[in-house]
């Protein structure tokens, strides 16, 4: 064993830190955007749609800990695909997760607008954001523009910044998950202290008309909330110890932010009523805090204003991040011969995936136009079959490769992962079928995104044939970079 | 498409891991056939490559390392015969693959009717082993006390740096472009990387993937 040497780049990250990228990339915008719109489909059974969204990823996540402990690589589901399956099968995983990641881009975006006014209004800069709920709503209506500008000027600036230079270190996001978190325990701490939690009324928990079935399209919509350790296995080359640290920081972060979810949607369904959260929409929890935190305080004049300030700068700090995994992923492919060439390569003047986050930008820019409902779906649905995906990689890889040395392997083998695709495919359905009645633009958009992607292997696939053969040799290999 | 390789390299011992982790460095994907436990434990912990535990000449363990999808495979345990039996089982099993065979003693040049590359290990160390791998296009040309590398890289057609000047180039910091064209003189600011042309760089091992992706793509 070499002791001269350390692999590269060098393993800094410990497990806190490794357990925090991934609860900041799950405690990000999900919970400031996502809860208002999970109580307008299930009322207050919102905090049941969140407790059994953890209990679905917990049987991916042990799929995701047994991949990253044994598949050296960091690139997240899409590098793990790439190792099992065959060419389409991993470009189809790849193109999914991409989307998924731009979409929720696209997702964070809009969540950060009405978010960024109600912070305005706090201060008494603008008007009391009373339409925050129809901002999203492509109707007719003058805060439409407002809010889409907003959101379209984040993801650009965003963009630009990750296109010239490389992103912030591991240990930056450390801070920032701390500072959400604590944002988070001071909403709850005056939550359960607040007169108006004391009187809260949980009852009926199911809305009336659909009763619990009403739980199954408000977990497909906020799934996307808990896909956050995804982001973990894309740094593992970075964390010390991974094949210990990665499962843990998997497992920790999931049961920490399922904590952190149970409770803010708790004091918020308690406080602000389901009715008054679905009312507020992408801004609901900063509505609520609004409505019981302390008014008049030195400097930041209202205590609702931290709150506020915490859920701007959480959809903020997630589309960040959601900017570089997307471009990552992309970055991936290329680098794998599975998109244009150009995609893996590193820009020779910023040393930044520009061709990667351009394609991306392009994406993401384009959803911004659609409501936030729909792009919740969207990428919920693309993250749902993507893990799918990655179940199946898991028992794939025990049946091909039964020698492969696994640090970690997951107890019950084989009943979790199929467990996982069962849940996963489920919920798949379920949101499918809400989409068909109720949303069909957004269902054609990722049948419209699946179809491209199969264009776009064909083709890319016709401009591979006539300069190489399907198995190259490492000579081939090196006449075909000349195109 | 990309550069970017995928290497079994059977034997993870001192050699055999050391030639991982230069490959890996360089943005190569990795895996490693090793038969005892303890080192497979070992490898594992510095988490280099996927490791197969199992003995390299058996030809389940061999296609469970991927040799379908392999571009190359080396055989770089301590004993001549088994990694000759490797090479040929690979090449047997992989047509087109290419074979590296660690051999001991004087013979080893005859060998080369079998394989496609021989090393002995008197004089070449896992350095030598990873450019024999990846072929002539990059290649180091010293083994420097410490860690840095000091290559000879060819610039590829079409890659992020090619045809434009060092000024206009951002190499992460850890590198240096040392000589000009085809070694005439030494790199100044106006030095154009010509595709085709090779060049002498010295580089940190932490940002040789990076180096590479924007001289090779």
């Amino acid at each position: 064993m070499s002791s001269s040497q350390t692999r590269s780049p060098e393993a800094e990250l410990g497990l806190l830190d490794a357990t925090m990228i991934g609860m900041g990339a799950m405690i990000g915008a999900g919970i400031f955007v996502l809860t208002g719109l999970a109580s307008e489909i299930a009322g207050p059974a919102a905090i049941v749609v969140f407790a059994l969204n953890g209990v679905v990823t917990a049987f991916t996540g042990l799929s995701y800990a047994e991949l990253a402990a044994s598949i050296p690589k960091s690139g997240g589901g899409y590098a793990f695909v790439r190792e099992i399956f065959d060419d389409l099968s991993s470009f189809m995983m790849g193109w999914m997760l991409w989307f998924a990641y731009m979409i929720a881009g696209a997702l964070y975006a809009l969540g950060f607008a009405p978010n960024f006014l109600e912070l305005l209004h706090v201060y008494g800069l603008v008007p009391p954001p009373a339409q925050v709920g129809a901002i999203a709503v492509p109707v007719v209506d003058v805060a439409v523009p407002i809010a889409f500008l907003l959101a379209f000027v984040a993801v650009l600036g965003l963009v630009a910044l990750n296109a010239v230079s490389t992103a912030a270190s591991g240990s930056a996001e450390t801070i920032f998950t701390i500072v959400k978190v604590c944002i988070l325990v001071v909403f709850v701490g005056f939550g359960f202290a607040s007169p108006m939690f004391s009187g809260a009324e949980f009852q009926p928990l199911f809305p009336d008309g659909n009763g619990a079935a009403a739980v199954l399209p408000a977990m497909g919509l906020t799934f996307i909330a808990f896909e956050g350790y995804d982001l973990i296995t894309t740094v593992t080359e970075e964390v010390e110890n991974p094949r210990e640290n990665i499962p843990k920081a998997i497992f920790l972060s999931l049961a920490a932010t399922v904590v952190v979810y149970l409770s803010v949607v708790t004091v918020a369904v308690g406080t602000l009523g389901a009715a008054g959260l679905a009312d507020a929409g992408e801004a609901g929890i900063a509505t609520a805090a609004t409505s019981f935190m302390p008014t008049g305080l030195p400097i930041i004049q209202n205590g609702g204003a931290l709150i506020v300030f915490g859920a701007v700068f959480s959809t903020l700090t997630a589309l960040n991040a959601v900017v570089i995994a997307s471009s990552r992923v992309a970055f991936s492919m290329g680098r794998e011969g599975q998109l244009l060439p150009s995609f893996g390569q590193i820009h020779h003047r910023y040393g930044t995936p520009f061709v990667a986050i351009l394609a991306s930008a392009v994406v993401m820019l384009g959803s911004v136009a659609l409501p936030t409902q729909s792009a919740g779906n969207m990428s919920s649905l693309f993250f749902l079959l993507s893990f799918v995906i990655v179940n199946i990689a898991v028992i794939r890889l025990r049946r091909e490769r039964p020698n492969m040395n696994r640090p970690y392997t997951i107890p019950f083998y084989p009943a979790p992962p199929l467990i996982g695709i069962a849940l996963n495919l489920i919920l798949t359905a379920v949101l499918v079928e809400y989409l068909l009645r109720t949303d069909p633009l957004a269902l054609g958009l990722s049948a419209g995104w699946i179809g491209l992607g199969g264009v776009a292997y064909v083709g890319l696939d016709r401009l591979r044939t006539p300069s190489a053969n399907d198995t190259a040799t490492v000579d081939t290999e090196e006449d075909t970079n000349n195109q | 498409m990309t550069s970017n390789l995928n290497i079994i390299i059977a034997g993870g011992g001192r050699v055999g891991f050391r030639t991982a982790e230069i490959l890996a460095d360089r943005g190569h994907d990795v895996t490693i056939i090793e038969r005892d436990e303890r080192t497979v434990s070992n490898i594992a912990d510095e988490w280099t490559a996927t490791v197969i535990e199992g003995d390299a000449t058996d030809p389940d363990i061999i296609e469970q390392a991927g040799i379908e999808r392999a571009d190359a495979i080396a055989a770089l345990t301590g004993v001549s015969g088994l990694n000759l039996a490797v090479c040929l089982a690979a090449a047997e099993l992989a047509p087109g693959i290419r074979t590296v065979a660690r051999i001991d003693s004087a013979v080893g040049d005859a060998y080369t009717r079998f394989v496609d590359a021989v090393l002995s290990p008197e004089r070449a160390g896992a350095r030598l082993a990873a450019n024999e791998i990846l072929g002539s296009d990059v290649q180091t040309l010293a083994d420097v006390t410490g860690t840095l590398d000091i290559m000879l890289v060819r610039v590829a057609e079409g890659a992020p740096a090619a045809g434009k000047q060092l000024t206009d180039v951002r190499f992460p910091a850890g590198t240096l472009i040392v000589s000009d064209d085809d070694g005439q003189r030494i790199a100044r600011s106006d030095t154009t990387l010509s595709p085709g042309r090779r060049y002498v760089v010295a580089v940190e091992p932490d940002v040789a993937e990076e180096v590479m992706n924007l001289m090779r793509g």
